[in-house]
């Protein structure tokens, strides 16, 4: 099964799928190995504009429908989830923009992203990761300018984007309310990306350290009021939580299709292995989960484009994803059994994928706040 | 320079097709029809040639109507113009009559555009019959230069040079125009649509013409397939099972040496 879309977003499906076969699939294998950002594959893949798929029509965007852009990044994310999630990288430093920038702002910031720039999002700091609201990093207003000093960390893009979107409290006296989010370009003096993460998956990504050293920018930078920073970063997250769970449900896809082909193929006791049940179940639970990871995302997404409140879904989605594509990742490597195990089979590589999937753009435990609290409601 | 190319669908080479046991003929019911690779190759080298230089790329296949999706697919990637001819009766053609149909349907875009192509591009075979001829009868038909499995091209002083591959290198033609070329792999690959040309290019419409329309009176076939044949299997190989090294070396020299390999 997968997402229902337009006959269009079929052909445009196809010709992502070809590129992916082509140009990700095979020298994906060695970026993982040195960990070097795949440069030559952003190339290609801006060439396509795969990188740009989140900016909206009017700002110069591609005008596919959310559906068709969630079949077109799970098929990336199939190929290489390191690759799907720097694409992604794009949407989710836009998307604060979208939120709370001004026009010039919104347009500005896809600009960079239609010419083949990338941004980044920068909300977690190394005492602040669920915990966001306590951040270190500060803002301080000085005349027509602001001044920013801090360090924040696990910052995907922050090594080649051209843009930052980064969070600082104005006023640390009153918790989340005085929090606010700014506009960093590359270049700006005081401003340097810090230690790279040398990472267990997702490779074909760039994730570092970025630090503020008495950065001064203009106020004209601030996106929105001052003390709305909090409310900009959830409701980027909120978002940017079912993308993050398509990715997964892409990953999960690759490891049934990795597993099954195997399965086929292996004979053991005299039948191919997918012929004993327990290797068929197995290959049964792993679909199942997937599906329901990959509907959970579709309704999120329809819920965001109905305009409808999607929060609790967009949680649900992205931590049933994220826990079921751990799963089946492990369930692959279980299916190839020694072969799983080595690094000259493809599917130990989708199990260090899979990991990040409970962890980043909210912890699964977050997640489970999330969707408690909406259960719960007021008491 | 105005080129046109003549684009052909076949059933997408990905798939290994075999022959349907009742009708003996190959089974490609089910498979995606694709444009045939050497004719995007031919399409990559004709938008890169215009780009350069000018001019305008049209490119046309004859064929149902479900053809006009091959040909919005090139339209994503650069064609500035396409037409397909549909006619129930001009299919099974045989080469000749392709080549026919072709010229018709070449002086019909001329007639309409008011220019004449510069350049007629083929792909140098199709990888589904892969006859290789229908570019060279064209180029008889239109009693215009050829030169096949062409590399790279590039406009002269009254005229095209035009680099061939061959089985042992290459060599370099110059001629004047029009001209007919077929298309080989050239140096570099075709590129991909970008999402907002393919979106575009899905809205593009592309004229169908029938056979009346273009002026195509149907030649009769001169060359009649008689039937198809699979390729003979290969045969199960030899497993030598010797445990030790030295014991497999030396049955499989045995086997080689029985076998007059050495």
């Amino acid at each position: 099964m997968a997402y229902i879309i337009s006959e269009d977003a079929k052909e445009l499906l196809k010709d992502a799928k070809e590129f992916c076969q082509n140009e990700i699939v095979e020298q994906a294998k060695q970026y993982d190995i040195t960990g070097e950002w795949p440069r030559e594959i952003y190339e290609k893949a801006i060439e396509m504009q795969l990188h740009m798929m989140d900016i909206p029509e009017e700002y110069g965007g591609l005008g596919l429908s959310h559906i068709d852009q969630a079949a077109i990044v799970e098929q990336i994310a199939w190929a290489d989830a390191g690759v799907a999630v720097t694409l992604n990288g794009n949407g989710l430093a836009l998307k604060p923009v979208l939120v709370a920038g001004n026009e010039e702002q919104k347009q500005k910031c896809c600009d960079i992203i239609a010419n083949g720039g990338w941004g980044a999002f920068a909300l977690t700091e190394p005492d602040a990761g669920c915990d966001a609201a306590n951040g270190k990093t500060t803002a301080v207003r000085e005349g027509d300018e602001y001044v920013l000093n801090g360090r924040k960390c696990f910052i995907t893009n922050a090594s080649v984007a051209d843009f930052f979107v980064v969070t600082a409290m104005t006023n640390r006296t009153i918790g989340t309310h005085g929090m606010s989010a700014f506009l960093v370009y590359k270049g700006t003096p005081g401003l340097s990306v810090g230690r790279h993460e040398n990472k267990m998956g997702v490779r074909c990504s760039t994730t570092s350290d970025l630090v503020l050293d008495n950065v001064r920018i203009p106020v004209e930078n601030r996106l929105g009021e001052e003390g709305t920073g909090f409310a900009t970063a959830m409701k980027t997250l909120d978002l940017a939580r079912t993308w993050c769970a398509v990715i997964g449900v892409g990953l999960a896809q690759r490891c049934i299709d990795e597993a099954a082909a195997y399965s086929k193929q292996r004979v053991q006791f005299g039948k191919p292995i997918c012929r004993h049940q327990s290797i068929e179940f197995k290959l049964a639970d792993m679909e199942i989960r997937t599906e329901a990871s990959r509907q959970l995302c579709a309704h999120a997404i329809t819920l965001a484009d109905m305009g409808m409140p999607f929060s609790k879904e967009s949680a649900a989605a992205k931590c049933f994803s994220g826990d079921s594509v751990v799963q089946t990742a492990l369930d692959a490597v279980q299916i190839l059994g020694g072969y799983g195990y080595s690094r000259e089979y493809p599917v130990e590589k989708l199990l260090r994928d899979a990991k990040i999937f409970q962890i980043f753009e909210g912890t699964n435990e977050i997640q489970r706040m999330v969707v408690g609290r909406a259960v719960i409601g007021k008491l | 320079m105005n080129i046109f190319v003549c684009v052909k669908q076949v059933p997408d080479d990905y798939v290994e097709v075999h022959l349907n046991p009742t009708t003996g003929t190959p089974d490609v019911e089910g498979i995606d029809q694709v444009n045939n690779a050497f004719d995007t190759y031919a399409v990559e080298m004709a938008v890169r040639a215009v780009e350069a230089h000018g001019g305008s790329v049209t490119v046309a296949a004859i064929g149902p109507e479900k053809c006009q999706n091959g040909l919005k697919n090139l339209i994503a990637v650069g064609a500035n113009k396409a037409v397909l001819l549909s006619d129930p009766a001009l299919l099974d053609l045989d080469e000749a009559a392709t080549a026919s149909a072709l010229a018709s349907l070449i002086a019909k875009c001329e007639a309409d555009q008011g220019e004449s192509f510069d350049l007629i591009f083929c792909g140098k075979e199709s990888t589904d019959e892969i006859s290789a001829q229908v570019g060279a009868m064209l180029s008889e038909t239109l009693k215009a230069p050829f030169v096949s499995s062409v590399v790279e091209v590039e406009p002269v002083e009254g005229g095209v040079k035009a680099k061939q591959e061959t089985e042992s290198g290459y060599a370099v033609y110059e001629m004047a125009l029009p001209a007919v070329l077929t298309v080989a792999k050239p140096a570099y690959d075709p590129r991909y649509p970008t999402i907002k040309s393919k979106m575009a290019a899905r809205k593009a419409t592309i004229p169908m013409l029938t056979a009346a329309d273009a002026g195509a009176v149907k030649q009769d076939n001169r060359v009649t397939c008689l039937g198809y044949s699979e390729p003979a299997k290969r045969q199960a190989g030899v497993r030598i099972q010797e445990k030790e090294a030295a014991d497999a070396v030396a049955k499989a020299v045995a086997m080689m040496a029985e076998a007059k390999a050495i």
